[in-house]
């Protein structure tokens, strides 16, 4: 056999009062795209760390071309020919995209940063994933999705022989995704070794020949083709157990109860007449790219956005929300963020704290006197039901892990009391136990009464929960298509809306196509 | 005081704890280290100035735990007292009416560095370095920096009561901020509230709660416990004077940090400890006090407390660290 590209042999992490990895193993073969998966906290994250010289195992050994490595630092595996993509942003955000994606070696003249040789050398990069933006605009202007291709931009300008992408395709589009895909599969016709990683198990078997999983810290399979195995197969590897398909129970629409109804909506976003109606008992689903306007969308029907036209009506009644205060108060409309650390959660309170958030007002007696236990009374029972897994409910939420971050950002709308609950991208980097768990979740909800507006890029799980889909393109309504559950016919008038609003429902070669 | 559970476990598992140790160790150093620590009349004193101290310590922290800044502490405190002296002395209202009044005037000036900042989206540091000297300004120009003497007799008596000897009133009024100040931000919606849009404005804001307004709030209080503070003083000294908190009000800024700070106010905001701030007032008050009695210089004394403020954030700085890293490896 070979000298493989890159090899772990039996690495073993410890972090205090957890092993982290447990003789793991993993061996990367020239042209090929190795996919790395495992639930949250099984040890994916580490074990890249460990070939980025960002950690150092305890033991076992790395080996690139057959020979011993001791990464003692990251620019130690990017000297050494090791390319990453991590799963933080790693930008600097003031700096232009052209700086962020050179900023290993940058182009000097004389001694001075050479600015015009840094936007030249930095176009093609962009071009390569088909990104629009000009590389002298400061990454802090761009959208998540473009801030992470610019990430990925910046891994690929190294040109190295082993590139390592930790869940690169978690804030982008399908879209952007199908073009990266192509740049990878060309880099690995080249000779390019590529480790992938994602939650996303259509994407893996898009675009991977062979798939580590990791379970616990160990191997729950080593460097196996991925030929032959079967989405179940793989599912099983990584939780130990089959997959339980969400299945869910009956649940009505109130078709002549409106939760919400939107006429003519426009903002100072750039919305324009937007229509959308939304039902007691029904999930609808916004689907749209990233920068379509979905959020701003949210974000003006709960009063945090200005609306210059149109008007909203609330359970039939002409409603004007000035604020979220009075969205929550009045109407009853809550916002599960999708960007859970910074606008969904306070991460240094404790859970009963942020569960309690929006209800301190309702429980408070004479004088706004409030305590924990008048606080735990209406909280707890919510807590419970979504069986938020923390020691106690004193406990600070940034120490909770992502799933039940989520949870907890659920949880404090559900003890509002929100009729309608605006839900935007729940299982972002969520692992599937409870991603099944809060479809389930989001489910019931609707069969009890509420209208959910579901925000999503994630087809698979628009598909499995909406009933009906509107598609949203360049901040206006192009389309609606009724969710029949059937994931290609549905995925594919989805993207027929957004690629060619004319014409309906013409299946267009795109990454809904491509996703098996 | 975020996490209350039973009260003996806070006691012992918090750094207020750790506090009340170091100053107990001070004052058993202080006591038998120096001539005249433990007087009657030295008690007395110290207890005046413990009091005025954790006010000015207050009116810093609740706008500390918003996450912001207010350094107008000081020229609100003297600015207010001005206007209260002049309140007393020339319009010639009973201190009843007057004092109220005066605290209604601080908050307003808290009020205005709240709204300011809030409405213009500038970080409040830069607004109430503004303000600082507009108030300062101000007050000189309309006094004409001549103070009042000639305040009324059972205003100035407040000051210089003695309760068994010892005790200073100043001190009853100081507890009873405290109480207040335990009751709103451990028992109460609006003190979650406040902390909630301290800790992270837009998790806050999206959760309902109206941070702008809970800013504002913050300064308003701020303002009017600065004014307390400043009439207190004026009790003490038994005349308002334009210089009683230095120039600009800049000699309260170094205890105003130092007694939040130590106690474990976060610097960020969304976090309080009002115990804590007590206690850090109370052993920046009885450092300096002790120090003196050693007869060592003031400036010395100056020196050594702003290295004790260096001390207490790099220790500020390592709590988080080590929760950082204690949250990484969970």
């Amino acid at each position: 056999m070979t000298d493989a590209f890159l090899e772990v042999r039996g690495a073993t992490k410890d972090f205090p009062g957890v092993r982290a990895l447990d003789d793991v193993s993993m061996r990367l073969e020239p042209g090929q795209i190795h996919a790395l998966l495992g639930e949250n906290g099984a040890g994916k994250s580490t074990l890249i760390k460990i070939l980025t010289g960002v950690y150092q195992p305890d033991s076992g050994e790395v080996r690139l071309y057959g020979e011993r490595q001791r990464f003692q630092t990251p620019r130690d595996a990017i000297a050494a020919g090791i390319g990453v993509v991590h799963q933080e942003r790693n930008l600097i955000n003031r700096f232009s995209v052209g700086e962020n994606i050179l900023l290993e070696n940058l182009p000097t003249k004389s001694g001075l940063v050479d600015y015009a040789a840094i936007f030249e050398q930095a176009q093609p990069w962009l071009d390569a994933l088909d990104l629009h933006v000009d590389p002298r605009t400061p990454v802090l202007q761009l959208s998540a999705a473009q801030m992470q291709l610019v990430e990925i931009a910046k891994a690929l300008s190294l040109q190295t022989k082993i590139l390592l992408m930790d869940e690169p395709t978690g804030s982008i589009t399908p879209h952007e995704t199908e073009v990266l895909f192509n740049l990878l599969r060309k880099l690995r016709d080249d000779g390019v070794s590529i480790v992938f990683v994602s939650h996303k198990l259509e994407e893996v078997f898009a675009l991977c020949d062979r798939v580590t999983v990791l379970r616990d810290g160990r191997n729950a399979c080593e460097s196996r083709p991925l030929a032959g195995l079967r989405r179940a197969d793989i599912v099983k590897l990584m939780i130990g157990r089959d997959e339980q398909i969400g299945r869910f129970g009956e649940k009505v629409i109130h078709r002549d109860r409106p939760a919400l109804v939107l006429q003519g909506v426009a903002t100072g976003r750039g919305h324009r007449d937007i229509n959308l109606t939304l039902n007691k008992g029904e999930i609808v689903g916004l689907y749209g790219l990233i920068g379509s306007g979905r959020t701003e969308l949210a974000k003006a029907i709960i009063g945090a956005e200005r609306l210059t036209a149109g008007h909203i009506e609330v359970s039939g009644r002409r409603a004007n929300i000035r604020n979220v205060t009075e969205a929550l108060r009045r109407y009853r409309i809550g916002y599960v963020s999708e960007d859970r650390k910074r606008e969904g959660l306070i991460l240094i309170h404790t859970v009963l704290r942020n569960v309690g958030i929006t209800i301190w007002d309702r429980v408070a007696r004479v004088l706004g006197f409030t305590t924990e236990r008048i606080e735990s009374a209406s909280a707890l029972p919510y807590i419970k039901r979504l069986e938020v897994r923390t020691p106690s409910v004193h406990q600070t939420v940034g120490n909770l892990s992502g799933g039940n971050q989520q949870k907890v950002s659920v949880a404090k709308w559900l003890a509002a009391e929100a009729e309608i609950l605006i839900i935007d991208e729940p299982t972002i980097g969520i692992d599937i136990k409870t991603k099944t768990y809060l479809h389930e979740l989001i489910w019931g909800l609707a069969a009890d009464g509420a209208a959910i507006l579901l925000i999503s890029s994630d087809m698979p799980e628009m598909i499995a929960l909406a009933d009906r889909i509107v598609v949203m393109n360049d901040f206006a309504v192009v389309g609606e298509v009724q969710n029949t559950r059937d994931y290609d016919e549905v995925s594919h008038r989805i993207m027929a809306h957004i690629h060619d609003p004319s014409e309906d429902a013409v299946p267009a070669p795109t990454a809904a196509a491509a996703i098996a | 005081m975020t996490n209350h559970r039973r009260p003996v476990a806070i006691l012992f598992s918090s750094n207020q704890f750790g506090l009340l140790l170091v100053v107990i160790g001070f004052v058993l150093a202080f006591t038998f280290g120096t001539q005249g620590f433990a007087s009657k009349f030295n008690l007395f004193t110290l207890g005046r100035v413990v009091a005025i101290d954790v006010m000015i310590g207050y009116a810093m922290m609740v706008v500390l735990v918003t996450g912001g800044l207010n350094l107008a502490v000081g020229a609100i405190g003297v600015a207010s007292v001005m206007f209260g002296g002049w309140l007393m002395e020339v319009v010639g209202l009973h201190p009843l009416i007057a004092v109220p009044v005066t605290i209604g005037f601080g908050a307003s000036l808290g009020w205005i560095n709240g709204y300011a900042s809030v409405r213009s989206g500038v970080h409040s540091f830069i607004i109430t370095l503004a303000t600082m000297s507009i108030f300062f300004g101000a007050m000189i120009v309309l006094t004409g920096a001549q103070p009042f003497r000639a305040l009324p007799q059972e205003f100035i008596q407040f000051g210089k009561m003695r309760v068994f000897g010892i005790v200073s009133p100043l001190l009853f009024v100081t507890l009873a901020v405290t109480v207040l100040l335990v009751y709103v931000f451990s028992y109460s919606s609006f003190g979650r509230k406040i902390l909630a849009a301290g800790a992270s404005p837009a998790a806050a804001e999206l959760s309902g709660v109206p941070v702008g307004r809970m800013f504002i709030y913050g300064h308003a209080i701020s303002g009017a416990l600065a004014c307390v503070a400043g009439l207190m003083l004026t009790m003490r000294n038994g005349a308002a004077l334009p210089s009683m908190a230095g120039q600009l009000g800049a000699d309260w800024l170094l205890p105003s940090f130092l007694a939040p700070v130590l106690g474990g106010t976060l610097l960020t905001g969304g976090v309080v400890s009002v115990i804590g701030t007590l206690l850090g007032a109370v052993l920046v008050t009885i450092i300096n006090n002790g120090l003196l009695l050693l007869q060592i210089g003031e400036f010395w004394v100056q020196m050594f407390l702003g290295l004790i403020l260096l001390a207490a954030v790099v220790l500020d700085r390592l709590r988080s660290v080590l929760a950082e890293r204690r949250r990484a490896t969970a």
